[in-house]
This record gives C-alpha cells, structure tokens and sequence, in this order.
C-alpha cells in the first residue's frame, strides 16, 4: 500500500454539467471530511451511498459549491485503497478550487495514471487489465471497447494464466524426473508434445487476433481508387457527409491525397480520396498517384469507382488486375446519369467481386454501400476469443510462441529432456512480464504439489 | 584462553571445510565442537551426492575442498545419476560409510598443521563493538580470533519430536545448544524455526532381503574428486521396496499421534524431503510410495531407510514395518524423528556468508536454513575462503550464478532467503546447461 492521500479531477477538464475529483489512499477519508461538509449537521459519511453536501473551505471557514459525495472503504475500491469520489458542477474553476483545498488538508496532487498504477500495485488488476482501462477509454468503436471490457474483466489474463499453469504443469514433470533420477518417475514425450502442441496454437492464435485487434483500434483503411474524373472526391464528401474534398468538373482536381475517419454503426474506416489513377506530365498530381498508389497496395479495401456514364475503357481492366487479391467493392458512378457502361456484363467478367451502382451526387445507394463496407471489410471477431490490442503484447507473445516451437522442434528431432526444457522454460517469465505477474519458484512449487519425491 | 586467525564452530560438513579452508591458506585455526567423536557425522541419509549436490561436490572439490576426494574414499557404491541424458544433469551420487567418512575426516584434520581440534559447547559469540572477537565455551573458557565461522546444524534450540512427545537434543542423543540462540538473536540476527526429519534405522539381519529389489552400483564408477586416482569399489547393494495400503492404513489411523498433523509442530519443513505420513497424506490416489534400504556402512548392521522419514510414534513406526514385506519382522535400532531448530534470515548475510549485524561474523549450513551436507560443505568452504582473505585484506572470492552452483546456492540465500530448508536443484540454475560436472574446475 502506498502511504500518501492523492487526489485528482477525474473527469474531463472542461465546461459541463458534472465534474468529479477523486482521492485515494488511507487519509481519503479524513481529508474529505475536512473539505466537505453534510448538509445534515452530524451525519457521518455511509459506506456507498451519495451523501449531499457542500464544499468547506476550512481556512476561510465558508462553504461554496453544492456536491455528492461518496466514500468507498479499501479494499473494495479501484485502487484498494480508501477511495472517495466529490461530485460537483463540471466547472473548472470549482473543481480546481476543490483539489486545492484536497492538497491543503493534506493530499497530494496524483501524477498521470496513478490510480491505476495504485490498483495495479496493490494487486487488483494485472497489465492487461491496465491496458484494458487504457483503451476502454480511448476506444475509437464499441467493438473495440467491448474487447477492452472482456480484458479488463480479466478474460485474456485469465488465459494467460492458465496457458502459464499448462506449462508450469509439463515443465514440472519434466524438471522432476530430471531431478530425482532414482524416483523413476516416468514422462511420455507423446503428452508432451501433445501439450505443446495445444500452448503453441493458443499463443499463436492470440498473435494472429493481433491483425484484428489493430484493425478495430486503428480502424480499416479504405482507399477510394479509379481513373480521374469519375466521382470519388464527390463520393469521398458523400460518405463523410460533409465537403471535405474539393470537387470541380475537371480531371485532376485532387493533387495530393486526403483521409478522414468514418464511422459506421461500430466500425471505423479510415478513407483515403487520392488523385485518380492515370498518365499524367503534372509532377505534382504523379507525386500524388504514386503515394496513392502505395496506400491503395497497403489498404485493407478499396472502392474501386467506375464512370457508369462512359463506356468502359481497358484502363478499367487494368485497375482491377492491378488490385488482384486485395478486397474491392467496384462501384458504378453516376447511375442517375444515362448509362453507357455494360454494367451487367462488367459484372460477369468479375464474378467474386462486390458491386453496387450508386451515385455519389445524388446520394443513391450509398447508405447501402456502407452496410456492403461492413459486410465485406470488417472482420468477424468470432465470439469468445480473446483479441490483443498492443504491440507490447504481441512481440512478448511472439518470444512465448518462439520458445515454445523451438522447444518442441527439440523435442522431436529427440534432443534430451534438459535440452529443450531450457527452451520451454524461457515461456514462464515471458507470461510473466505479459500480465505483469512474477512469481518465482512456481515449477519446483508444482513438483513438491504433485509429486512425491525425496527421501 | 587460546589465540587463533580463525575460530570454527561446529565440525559438520560446512565446519570441517571452513576449517580445512582456512588452515590450508596459513592461517592458524581453531574448530570447537561439542563432541570430537562426531566429526563429520551423517545424521541423516548415508550418502553424497545427486543432482545439483554432485555438482556442488564436484565445484568445492575444483576449489580445493575436500568432501568429494573424502566421500570418494570411504564409499560404497557409485552412481553416476542421468546417464542416458546430457552431460549438464549428469551428476555423480555415492553410498559412504559413515563411520569410516567421520573416522577418516577426523584423521586427516588431526594431520592438519595449523588446526586446532577443541571440545566445547559455544554458549557466547564475543564481541567488540559490532566486530566478533570469539566465543565462550560452556566451561567459562573463552577463545579469541579474528573471524568465528558459526556452522551448528540442527543444535540451535534442536527439539526433536517422536510422536507426541519430544524433547531437546541437537542430533538424536546428543544435547541441544540453547544459549546460543538466545545470544544471536540479541544480536540482532532474526531466529526462524525450521523443521527436518529423518527415518527410521534398521538392523540388517531382522529384514528378508529376497522380498526386496537390489540395486547395485554402476560397473565403471566416477568419482567426485578430480583428485581420486583410484579405482572405485562397490561394496553393497541397495535395495528398493514399496509401501501398501495397508501401511498407508496405519499411517491415518495415527495421524492424531502425528506432531506434523496436530500442529505440534510448527517449523517449516522441506517439501522435497516429506515424511511418509506427509506423503500419504497429500497424495491419497498414489496406491504406494517406493522406499530405498541403504546400509550405513561396511561394519554396523544399521541400515537406512530412505522414503520413510517420519515423526509418528515408535508403535507407529514398528506398524508401518508390519505391513510391508520383507519388513514385517525388521528390527528398529534408531526410531525416525522430526527435529525443529533455530535458522538465521539469510538476507542478513553478505556475500560472503558474513553477516551484516556482525562483521568478522559468518555463518554457514542449517543456520542459514540450507538442507543437505553438500550445501552446507560449499557454503563452509566459500565462508572459510573468505574469512581467510579478509584477514589477510585481500579481495573476496565470489562466485556468479553463471559460474558455479556455488554461485547460485549463495545468492539465492542473501538475496531471497528462504522459508522452508533450502535445496539446490539444478532447475534453480538459469545457466544449467554450462554448469557441468566436467567443467567445474574450468
């Protein structure tokens, strides 16, 4: 437990209807008595329950500020400490007022995060479930923030755990008959490996999930690509719902490229509207087509856009085989035009490819293209797996998956049990660092509690 | 009142290297113990040796120790454990004559020309501010010198329990040191209790050997010591046997009489060393616990039953035989016990092995809470050395954790401590596959 009061706005600086300062620490509670005083005379302060009251400045010996106070007794708490919670006018000068009265009575101002760091210390939370608070917070979907509530409930330590205890479990077998020779005690490279086989997949699917995990915080990143001229600024404004992009009845109006956030329902894509695609002596647009280019390779989708009013040209085909095996939705422009483009033939040249007629201008089908965005882009995070979020997690991860695969390569190319132990047991302190939990001694712990051996 | 460099107490394993170390670097040495009868006993198994012990043996022998080239001479059959894995868990084991390895311990540190052997019990370490200067012996005698090396074993408080009753001893028969305790707890070293056990000892002709397993030595012994130009004998043969239902029967029928089980008890024991009233206890679906016979030397019928440390009463014990064959009609020449003593925080000792509190002060074996003669041997041996150096203002011989078991046995004491009777294993070794039995002298 750390020692000192501290003491901190919680919410948000800045005008609105609440504002809330928090204190934690064993002193919380006297310090918050100084500072705050029950509009009954004489009540004392119930364990949960919102007490009103009125803010006290003990020096001045007047009160301002009318607030809710609730004290939570340690260790129940989120830090596992005494914690209290003063919830006043979101006012910034108030709530300025109330830390420095806090600090005067005795706490001290908490340093970033430090609430968390305390529930962390004192053993309430892990790492990831430090992490989890993090991103909950700053989440950029519900999807993503739902995964953080799963982490922060515990879900991906709990499978750490139990992936640790799966290896402490076989590495105890094996240190044991290692170390007691005379025990005889008799190890099958078979449930070994087999063993292994089922951690190495567990880890290696929580690498994988990273991708995923990525994708969800950072959003998708969609690339709208076609010739020039043929709407996808207009569509770019369209699915923004705003005229972000400058749009003008000339080729070649967008030089350089922009992107923009876009949420749909509890996804986010990060759009890209780019130069259109095509030769061109101006250096500046060839600049743009060639980092369009690059993103449009690296992009996780593209809207590939289509004149529908013009007859198709071969430039048309090479755009498409230029993407080949990216995911593409093609989308034929300018439908409430007349139109000139076999649309149904185009569509039977490319079976396996999405495709929707729309119009940017007028704003046709494109709240169907956002649900076909969703469909086709954003993958299915299954249902109880757990994802990773942090790079931090996944190169730990991928150090566990790298001992472990090389301990059972050891193992198969029949290398003795000390030998490719000494892979395995890298994977121990690895989970350690990813939870944030060391513990030493846990294999010769797990010998002695279920082996019995000695003299 | 006698002058010395260097004042061993305690002739056990961690005493008689201290004391060896010390007097071969040239500085005059004394070793007080309470019985020079006793010098280098066994009171437990009769064997050096094992995993990560073999190690260390090996280790102490490349430093110029001299428990591998001694447990080498006087033993009776050889085990090189591990043989079908690699060479780092390789590791050399051997049965001793126990009375042969004390007699002849003895005979070489009498030959020792700047060892003093003393008989005494240390009731008093002597101090000089915070600088130990000596001790006191029971007759009131006091001998001084500039380093004491404190190696007591089990002595520190010894209770030994059998059954329900118990009393104060040091080793089985021989009487507890009670003052001291209360001496270095004055001085600021924290006391903790600790537990250890020992089975039960058997007369050989009361045992039919045909109901049990032989086990013999290996064809080509190793030795220990790099030293051992001989060539190894086996002399015996060891035997296996099992317990049975009905010895485990037995055993829960009397757990009320168990000190373990009743709370009598309350040291820590080790959990690599159960009791067999433990062991029945704590892993009810195991149907039988197997159990060696080792005969404790050449010329004593005495045999040991390694497997069935216990601290349930001798009626107990004389049933749980009963119950296994070959052994219905053995014969007890020494019940098993349970013994708690005093240990010392090891986290208040330097790397040296000399304590902080107390300078010129070190400690080695049991009171710093290890288990084992080879433990207690490297931790005198590594205390002797740097007494040594320290008188002579020389710099410290320490050993990391990547260089020797030593290393590792160490700085798990000082920088760990430990809550129940310390063993090395070689899994405690993050370099275990560089700390090798044919590499310790490198």
């Amino acid at each position: 437990m750390q020692e000192d009061t501290i003491i901190a706005i919680s919410t948000p600086l800045g005008y609105g209807g609440l504002g809330v300062v928090r204190l934690s620490g064993t002193d919380a509670l006297s310090i918050a008595q100084q500072i705050f005083r029950p509009k009954r005379k004489k009540q004392t302060f119930p364990p949960r329950r919102a007490l009103l009251g009125n803010i006290y400045d003990f020096s001045k010996n007047e009160i301002f500020e009318e607030a809710f106070l609730i004290f939570f007794p340690a260790p129940r708490t989120y830090t596992r400490e005494d914690v209290i919670e003063i919830s006043c006018h979101g006012s910034p000068v108030v709530l300025e007022e109330v830390v420095r009265l806090g600090i005067k009575a005795g706490a001290r101002h908490s340093e970033p995060g430090e609430f968390t760091l305390r529930a962390y210390l004192n053993g309430r939370i892990d790492v990831l479930q430090a992490e989890a608070i993090h991103d909950i917070i700053h989440a950029s979907s519900i999807k993503q923030a739902k995964i953080s509530f799963h982490q922060l409930e515990g879900g991906l330590s709990k499978k750490l755990l139990s992936l640790r205890e799966q290896i402490i479990d076989m590495l105890s077998q094996i240190e044991a008959s290692l170390e007691f020779p005379r025990e005889k005690l008799k190890i099958s490279p078979k449930s070994i490996t087999k063993s292994l086989d089922r951690a190495v997949q567990t880890v290696l699917n929580l690498v994988e999930s990273y991708n995923l995990g990525k994708t969800l915080a950072e959003g998708l990143t969609l690339v709208l690509a076609g010739r020039p001229n043929v709407g996808k600024s207009t569509l770019f404004n369209a699915l923004l719902e705003r005229e972000r992009s400058i749009v003008t009845p000339f080729p070649g109006t967008t030089r350089d490229y922009l992107q923009e956030k876009i949420h749909i329902k509890d996804s986010v894509f990060t759009l890209t509207d780019m130069a259109g695609l095509d030769k061109t002596t101006q250096p500046a647009e060839q600049e743009g087509i060639k980092k369009g280019k690059k993103l449009a390779l690296e992009a996780d989708g593209i809207l590939l856009v289509l004149d529908a009013s013009k007859t198709q040209t071969n430039e048309d085909i090479l755009l498409i085989n230029k993407f080949e095996g990216k995911k593409i939705i093609l989308l034929f422009n300018k439908s409430d035009l007349h139109k000139k483009m076999n649309v149904e033939l185009f569509k039977k040249g490319h079976p396996d490819l999405a495709s929707l007629e729309i119009s940017a201008l007028t704003g046709k089908n494109i709240s169907l293209l956002k649900d076909l965005m969703r469909e086709k882009f954003v993958p299915s995070t299954g249902k109880s797996e757990e994802i990773i979020l942090h790079l931090r997690q996944k190169l730990l991860l991928e150090s566990i998956y790298s001992a472990l695969k090389l301990g059972r390569n050891l193992l198969m190319d029949g290398y003795s049990e000390e030998i490719y132990v000494e892979e395995i047991r890298k994977a121990v302190p690895l989970i350690g660092e990813l939870t944030g939990e060391i513990l030493n001694d846990d294999i010769l712990k797990e010998i002695f509690k279920s082996f019995c051996v000695g003299k | 009142m006698i002058d010395c460099d260097v004042l061993v107490i305690g002739a056990g394993h961690a005493g008689c290297e201290a004391a060896h170390a010390a007097s071969k670097l040239g500085l005059e040495t004394c070793l007080i113990t309470a019985d020079l009868n006793k010098i280098a006993q066994m009171p437990c198994n009769p064997a050096i040796g094992g995993l990560a012990k073999g190690h260390l043996v090996r280790e102490i022998d490349a430093l110029g120790g001299i428990m591998g080239f001694q447990a080498d001479k006087t033993g009776i059959q050889f085990q090189l454990l591990n043989r079908s894995r690699g060479g780092a868990v390789q590791a050399p084991r051997a049965q001793s004559d126990k009375a042969l390895y004390r007699k002849d311990m003895t005979k070489f540190l009498r030959s020792l020309p700047n060892l003093h052997l003393v008989q005494g019990m240390v009731t008093q370490i002597l101090k000089n501010g915070n600088l130990a200067c000596g001790v006191k012996i029971h007759t009131g005698e006091k001998l001084f010198g500039k380093a004491v090396i404190l190696t007591p074993g089990t002595f520190l408080n010894g209770l030994i329990h059998i059954g329900l009753e118990h009393h104060s001893a040091g080793r089985d028969g021989e009487p507890a040191s009670l003052e001291l305790s209360e001496n270095l707890d004055k001085m600021g070293l924290r006391l903790f209790r600790l537990k250890t056990g020992t089975p039960m000892r058997l007369h050989r002709d009361a045992i039919d050997w045909s109901l049990l397993k032989p086990q013999s030595g290996d064809q080509n012994p190793v030795p220990f010591s790099f030293r051992t130009k001989t060539r190894l004998e086996n002399k015996i043969l060891c035997f296996i046997g099992y317990t049975n239902a009905k010895t485990h029967e037995v055993i829960h029928n009397s757990l009320d009489k168990s000190p373990l089980f009743s709370g009598i008890i309350t040291g820590i024991g080790p959990r690599y060393c159960p009791s067999i009233e433990d062991k029945v206890v704590k892993f009810p679906h195991h149907s039988r616990h197997q159990f060696f016979l080792e005969p404790e030397g050449l010329n004593t019928p005495e045999v040991y039953v390694n497997g069935l440390s216990s601290s349930l009463p001798l009626e107990t014990q004389n049933l749980i035989l009963k119950s296994i064959p070959g052994l219905e009609l053995a014969k007890i020449l020494r019940p098993a016990y349970g013994i708690e003593y005093d240990a010392v925080d090891s986290t208040l000792l330097s790397e040296t092995l000399e304590t902080y509190p107390i300078a010129n002060l070190y400690l080695a074996g049991q009171i710093n809470g290890t288990s084992g003669y080879e433990e207690a041997a490297a931790q005198g041996l590594m205390a002797g050395i740097n007494a040594v150096l320290k008188i002579q203002r020389k710099k410290s011989l320490i050993l990391g954790r990547s260089e020797a078991y030593i290393g590792v046995l160490l700085d798990d004491l000082i920088s760990q401590g430990v809550e129940e009777p310390y063993r090395l294993f070689t899994s405690r070794a993050e370099h275990r596959l560089h700390l090798r039995i044919d590499n310790a002298d490198k």
